[in-house]
């Protein structure tokens, strides 16, 4: 029952839905989050199983947090293409994470959660999030919210790590359970890939919506 | 320590709450800051529909005005000298030398005047193409035109004839406006005496139209249906940014005064 969590069932409609509507699509977006799909789902499922048999699974994160910075920052750098180069700012991003990736496992044994990236990652990208709503106001032109892809994809972005903000900060200090094992942190967790996942989800259905106008 | 863990949950899971709120009021706000600029950017095309529309029907009537110069000319010049050349052919008796060749060298002098008057006629149907070589040329044609007449003492001072920026929309509209206060003066004032004045300073074009006519009471005018040429008018100056100044007395006659911004 522990392998079907309400993050597994999010993540693998999601995945279906990214591998049916995003993974041939013209740009490399789609592929890039297909991969980051499948990996958090593997990831997902993997800390699962390791977690049912008594073994430690933080290291696992802190692989999967290597390839979440790259899969992020990626999609991030390509929605905010749309208005401006964004290169110089996403080399300047990439360079303050991913040495506070590696840095941390100086001090830190590899099997500890590298929380320091964790937060510092949560609020670069919501940074380029704000960024991104910030070009998209300034912008002339006008979008149709309803229906644009990029804008619901940052939006499921900032939520998840902006609303994780706090959980990060006091992560390790509140292990209040709520109902049987079941820890606040992990509830907030779920709400948050619930969230992230649906935005996701709407905006692949955007972009089917953008692919069929265009065919 | 329990009950400390259990504040920091609480305090940990409101203050989530907050940080989910904080996004969602974001979204609300770039929606409603996003229909406003629809609404500006719809509101924008519709203006600049308005204007390609009132450009076009300018430009209409700037064909329809130089059609009609055309058809009045070809009817009440050309044609009466082709008539009196063809009178004068028939009349022609070869019998009689020296009375034929002199017939003939008048002939001949009236299709050379008629040849001259549609050389005439061709610079005019030209004149929309002279818009493109300035709104100085235009006004010049304009003048010639007029003074072709011979109805009215004109007295003409255009300094824009030299003038080395254009603005081909606007020369347009200007070249309209002067042809239909033209047409009104010809129409309604009986003048006697025309003054154009134009110049540019400062990035302003000043065009001057005054006539010593019969006057009229501009508030009378614009109360009435009847001036729908006046509005007309008003409503082409304010689409170019323009102002326009009439000054008018019954019986001490008019002047007009446009001022645009050029180019």
């Amino acid at each position: 029952m522990r392998y079907l969590s309400p993050i597994f069932i999010a993540e693998v409609i999601c995945l279906i839905a990214a591998i049916t509507i995003i993974w041939k699509d013209k740009y490399a977006f789609g592929k890039v989050i297909t991969c980051y799909l499948t990996i958090a789902l593997v990831t997902e499922e993997a800390a699962a199983y390791l977690a049912i048999r008594g073994i430690h699974n933080l290291w696992l994160f802190n692989i999967f947090i290597f390839f979440e910075i790259g899969a992020i920052l990626y999609g991030l750098y390509h929605c905010l293409k749309e208005y401006i180069n964004p290169k110089p700012i996403f080399i300047i991003g990439a360079g303050i994470v991913y040495p506070i990736y590696f840095s941390f496992f100086i001090n830190h044994p590899f099997a500890d959660l590298n929380t320091i990236t964790i937060t510092v990652m949560s609020v670069v990208f919501t940074l380029y999030c704000l960024y991104y709503y910030y070009l998209l106001l300034k912008d002339e032109n006008f979008i149709e919210i309803k229906t644009h892809p990029q804008f619901w994809w940052v939006t499921g972005v900032l939520f998840y790590y902006f609303g994780s903000t706090m959980s990060n900060i006091f992560d390790g200090l509140f292990t209040v359970k709520i109902i049987g094992h079941v820890t606040l942190r992990y509830c907030i967790y779920i709400v948050l890939n619930l969230i992230l996942y649906s935005f996701w989800l709407y905006s692949f259905i955007c972009r089917m919506k953008q692919q069929k106008l265009q065919s | 320590m329990q009950n400390e863990t259990t504040k920091i949950a609480i305090l940990v899971a409101i203050s989530t709450l907050v940080f989910l709120l904080v996004p969602m009021f974001l979204i609300l706000y770039i929606r409603s800051y996003n229909r406003h600029k629809k609404n500006h950017v719809l509101e924008k095309q519709n203006m600049q529909q308005k204007f390609e529309s009132e450009m076009l029907q300018t430009r209409v009537e700037v064909q329809d005005q130089t059609m009609q110069s055309i058809a009045t000319e070809l009817h009440d010049n050309v044609g009466q000298l082709l008539s009196l050349t063809t009178l004068t052919l028939n009349s022609v008796n070869l019998n009689d030398g020296e009375k034929a060749r002199k017939k003939i060298d008048n002939s001949l002098a009236l299709v050379n005047k008629s040849i001259k008057e549609l050389r005439e006629l061709a610079k005019l149907l030209h004149g929309e193409q002279l818009v493109e070589n300035g709104i100085g040329h235009a006004i010049d044609q304009e003048i010639n035109w007029l003074n072709k007449a011979g109805a009215y003492e004109l007295k003409i001072d255009n300094r824009l004839t030299d003038l080395q920026i254009t603005s081909p929309n606007k020369d347009l509209i200007l070249l309209r406006l002067l042809q239909e206060i033209i047409n009104n003066i010809i129409k309604h004032a009986q003048a006697t005496c025309i003054q154009i004045d134009s110049h540019l300073t400062n990035n302003i074009l000043h065009l001057r139209v005054a006539e010593n006519g019969i006057g009229f009471n501009p508030e009378e005018i614009k109360s009435k249906k009847s001036g729908m040429g006046l509005n007309s008018i008003y409503k082409r100056i304010e689409m170019i940014n323009g102002k326009l100044i009439l000054n008018s007395t019954p019986g001490e006659g008019t002047s007009i005064s446009i001022e645009v911004p050029y180019p």
